[in-house]
C-alpha cells in the first residue's frame, strides 16, 4: 500500500465545527465567512510544509476545490483526502422529507450524468432498490464531483456512515465500497470510524486490506469506543502494509495541550496525523510536535 | 445464553440508525423487521438475514419478538404498542411516544399492569451533559430552582411544504412541538419536574402550511418556580440539533448545551471542586464512552439500558411510558392554551 503523508490539515476548522464550544465553533464560521481567509490558512499550512488536506464534501469545499484547480501549478505537489458525504445535507433533507424522496432529489434532481438518465428511464429508485451497490457507488460520484482534476490520495467514508453500516455487519458493504474507490478514483479506500479496533477486527475477519483507517485518537479516550487501552493495543498489534493508521481530534477538541497530546501520539503505532488549526503558529508548532 | 430476539417496526432514520446499534449489542438478535416499502425490504432481503414484513401484523403473528423498536410515524405508534402489550412484547418506542396524552396513559397503564418492560426514545436522559446536569441538581448544586429555560433550534425545516407525508399534520404526529419541543419538554421534566401550569403559549408558522415550525410557552410550579421553553426548528444559524437549558437558583446559575455545563456559583463547592463565580465543565471531561458508537454516547445507551432491562439487569427504566406520557399532556396544555388565549 503506498503510504499516506505523515501530516494532514483537516477542515473542522473552517465549518463552524467545534465539539467542545458552541461559542468558538460560531466565532470560526464568521471568521471563515471570507473564504479568501480559508485559502490564507491553506497557504500557511503550505509554507509550514504541508502538503496534504482532507476535506468534506460540503457546500463550501467546492469553492476550495475550484481555488486549488485554478492555482494547479502553485500547489502541484498538494495531496488530497476528500471524506464523503456531507452528512448533515441528507441529515436535514431525510428529517424533512423522509428516506426515499431524500435519494430521489440527490440522485436524480438535477444529476445529468448519463448514468443518472439512464436509470431515471429504467425507472429511478425503485429499480436501484435492487442494486443497492450501485446506488451506493451513484452517490459516492455525487459528491466526489467537486474534487475533479485533483490529486486524490485516499477517499474517506464518513464515521456517521462508516460506523453505522458497521453495525449492520455486512461485509459487501465495505468490501465493494473499498473496490469502487480503487477501480474509480485510483486512489487508497478509507474508513473514519469512532470504533476503530472493531472496524480492524471485522475487516481482517472480512479480508478486507489495503484500507485507511482514519480514528479519533488522543489520551483521554474521547470519541474513542469501546476505550483508549483497546486503541492502544490495536494499533501496537496493527501491520501498516494492511491497514495504514491516520489519527483525528488528537486534542481531544482542546481538552489536551498540543505538546502532551503528540507526546502521546508520537508513541504509537501510527502512520499519519490529520489535525485543524486556523493560526500560523499552532500550524507550524503542530507540524513540529508531530514526529511520527 | 439465549439471544433476545428483537422485532423493528419502521425502517425510516431512527430505524435504520436503532438497528445498527442494537445489532451491536451481543446478546441481541434481531430478527424481524417490518416496512410498507419495498425499497428498504428488498435491499435488506438482500444483505441481512432479518426477516422482513410489509407490516406489523404479520410480524407479530410470525415471529413474535421478545421486543420490539417502534420508529414508525407517531400516529402508529399507539395500535402498534397496544398489540404488542397484549402479546406480552416488551417495547421501546420513539419519541413523542403517542399523538395523544389518552392513548399515552392507557399505554402506560397496561404495560405496568402486565409488568412489560417499557421505554421512550428520550435521548437526552442518557447524554453525559445532561445527565451530569441532574446530578447536580440532586445535589443542591444552585440551591433552590426559581426559573429556567428550555431552548432547542435546529435548520430541519427551511423550505416551503411541497410534499405532504405524516410530518405535515398533528394528526399524524407532524410540527414542531410533538417532533422537537417533546425534546425540550422531557429534559424540564428530567431536570426540574413537571410543570402545574401551562400559559402563555404561541406557535409560528415559518415554512409549514398546517403545522408550527417555532413555539414557546410557560411554565408554572405550584412551588412558585417558572420557566419557559423556546424552539425553532427553522432556524438556519445552526448546524445541527442543538438544545441549550438555563437554570437559575438560589445558589448561582448553570447553562448547559450538548458541549458543556458553565456554572455560577455564589459560593464554592467543595465536593465538585467549584470556586465562587464562573466554572466549565466540558463534554471531554465528563462523558462515559460506550462500547460501540454511532451517532453518540447517548444512542446506544439509551438502547442497552431497554435490553438490560428486559434482561431484569436492571429494574429501573430511566424513561418509561410514563414519562412519555407526561410530556404529551404538556403539549396537549400548550396546544389547547394557544388555542384559547394565544390568537388575537
Amino acid at each position: 500500500m503506498e503510504p499516506i503523508d505523515k501530516i494532514i490539515l483537516g477542515d473542522n476548522q473552517f465549518f463552524g465545527i467545534n465539539h467542545m464550544s458552541e461559542e468558538k465553533a460560531q466565532q470560526l464560521a464568521e471568521k471563515f465567512y471570507d473564504i479568501n481567509n480559508i485559502f490564507k490558512v491553506y497557504q500557511n499550512a503550505f509554507d509550514a510544509g504541508i502538503r496534504a488536506i482532507m476535506l468534506n464534501s460540503n457546500d463550501r469545499a467546492k469553492d476550495i476545490c475550484a481555488h486549488f484547480r485554478e492555482n494547479k501549478n502553485q500547489y502541484s505537489d498538494m495531496a488530497w483526502y476528500p471524506s464523503v458525504p456531507y452528512p448533515h445535507k441528507y441529515a436535514n433533507l431525510i428529517a424533512e422529507k423522509g428516506i426515499i424522496p431524500t435519494l430521489n432529489e440527490v440522485l436524480f434532481k438535477g444529476n445529468t450524468t448519463i448514468g443518472a438518465l439512464n436509470m431515471i428511464a429504467k425507472g429511478g429508485i425503485a429499480v436501484l432498490a435492487k442494486d443497492a451497490m450501485k446506488m451506493m457507488q451513484m452517490l459516492v460520484d455525487i459528491e466526489m464531483k467537486m474534487f475533479k482534476g485533483l490529486n486524490i490520495k485516499v477517499v474517506f467514508l464518513q464515521n456517521i456512515i462508516t460506523d453505522l453500516m458497521l453495525g449492520y455487519n455486512v461485509k459487501e458493504v465495505f468490501y465493494e465500497y473499498c473496490e469502487y474507490i480503487r477501480k474509480k478514483y485510483h486512489a487508497l479506500p478509507g474508513l473514519i470510524t469512532l470504533n476503530m479496533p472493531y472496524l480492524k477486527t471485522k475487516l481482517e475477519e472480512w479480508n478486507i486490506t489495503g484500507v485507511v483507517i482514519c480514528t479519533s485518537f488522543n489520551k483521554i479516550g474521547y470519541l474513542m469506543s469501546p476505550d483508549v487501552n483497546s486503541y492502544i493495543q490495536a494499533a501496537h498489534n496493527n501491520n501498516k502494509a494492511e491497514y495504514q493508521l491516520m489519527a483525528m481530534s488528537t486534542l481531544a477538541s482542546g481538552a489536551i495541550p498540543a505538546k502532551q497530546a503528540y507526546g502521546f501520539i508520537n508513541q504509537q503505532n501510527i502512520q499519519s496525523v490529520v489535525f485543524g488549526a486556523s493560526d500560523k503558529g499552532h500550524i507550524e508548532e503542530t507540524v513540529k510536535l508531530i514526529q511520527l | 445464553m439465549k439471544k433476545i430476539r428483537i422485532g423493528i417496526i419502521g425502517m425510516g432514520r431512527m430505524g435504520i440508525t436503532h438497528y445498527s446499534i442494537i445489532n451491536s449489542y451481543p446478546d441481541v438478535q434481531v430478527e424481524s423487521v417490518a416496512d410498507p416499502s419495498g425499497l428498504v425490504t428488498t435491499i435488506m432481503n438482500k444483505y441481512l438475514s432479518a426477516k422482513t414484513f410489509k407490516d406489523y401484523n404479520t410480524l407479530f403473528n410470525e415471529v413474535k419478538p421478545d421486543a420490539i423498536l417502534v420508529c414508525t410515524p407517531p400516529a402508529l405508534h399507539y395500535p402498534i404498542a397496544k398489540k404488542a402489550a397484549e402479546l406480552g412484547i416488551h417495547a421501546f418506542v420513539e419519541k413523542p411516544f403517542t399523538t395523544k396524552y389518552k392513548e399515552a396513559s392507557e399505554l402506560a397503564a397496561l404495560y405496568t399492569q402486565k409488568g412489560l418492560v417499557n421505554q421512550v426514545g428520550y435521548v437526552n436522559r442518557f447524554n453525559d451533559v445532561f445527565v451530569k446536569m441532574k446530578e447536580l441538581l440532586d445535589n443542591n448544586i444552585v440551591g433552590e430552582i426559581i426559573r429556567f429555560k428550555s431552548e432547542m433550534f435546529s435548520c430541519t425545516i427551511t423550505r416551503s411544504d411541497v410534499s405532504s407525508g405524516w410530518r405535515a399534520t398533528h394528526e399524524n404526529g407532524g410540527g414542531a412541538v410533538f417532533e422537537m419541543a417533546s425534546h425540550a419538554i422531557d429534559l424540564v421534566h428530567f431536570l426540574i419536574g413537571k410543570p402545574d401550569k401551562i400559559m402563555g403559549s404561541s406557535l409560528n408558522h415559518i415554512y409549514s402550511k398546517n403545522v408550527e415550525d417555532a413555539v414557546s410557552a410557560t411554565f408554572l410550579y405550584k412551588t412558585g418556580k417558572s420557566g419557559t421553553i423556546y424552539i425553532n426548528w427553522s432556524d438556519t444559524s445552526y448546524r445541527k440539533p442543538t438544545n441549550k437549558i438555563e437554570i437559575f437558583g438560589t445558589g448561582g446559575r448553570l447553562l448547559a448545551d450538548q458541549h458543556s455545563i458553565k456554572i455560577f456559583m455564589n459560593n464554592e463547592n467543595a465536593h465538585y471542586h467549584f470556586r465562587k463565580g464562573w466554572n466549565t465543565l466540558y463534554i471531554t471531561d465528563i462523558f462515559k464512552p460506550v462500547s460501540f458508537y454511532v451517532r453518540g454516547n447517548e444512542f446506544t445507551r439509551q438502547l442497552y439500558h431497554f435490553i438490560d432491562c428486559v434482561e431484569g439487569k436492571v429494574q429501573k427504566n430511566l424513561c418509561t411510558f410514563s414519562d412519555g406520557a407526561n410530556a404529551l399532556e404538556v403539549i396537549e396544555n400548550i396546544f389547547k392554551d394557544y388555542e384559547q388565549n394565544g390568537r388575537i
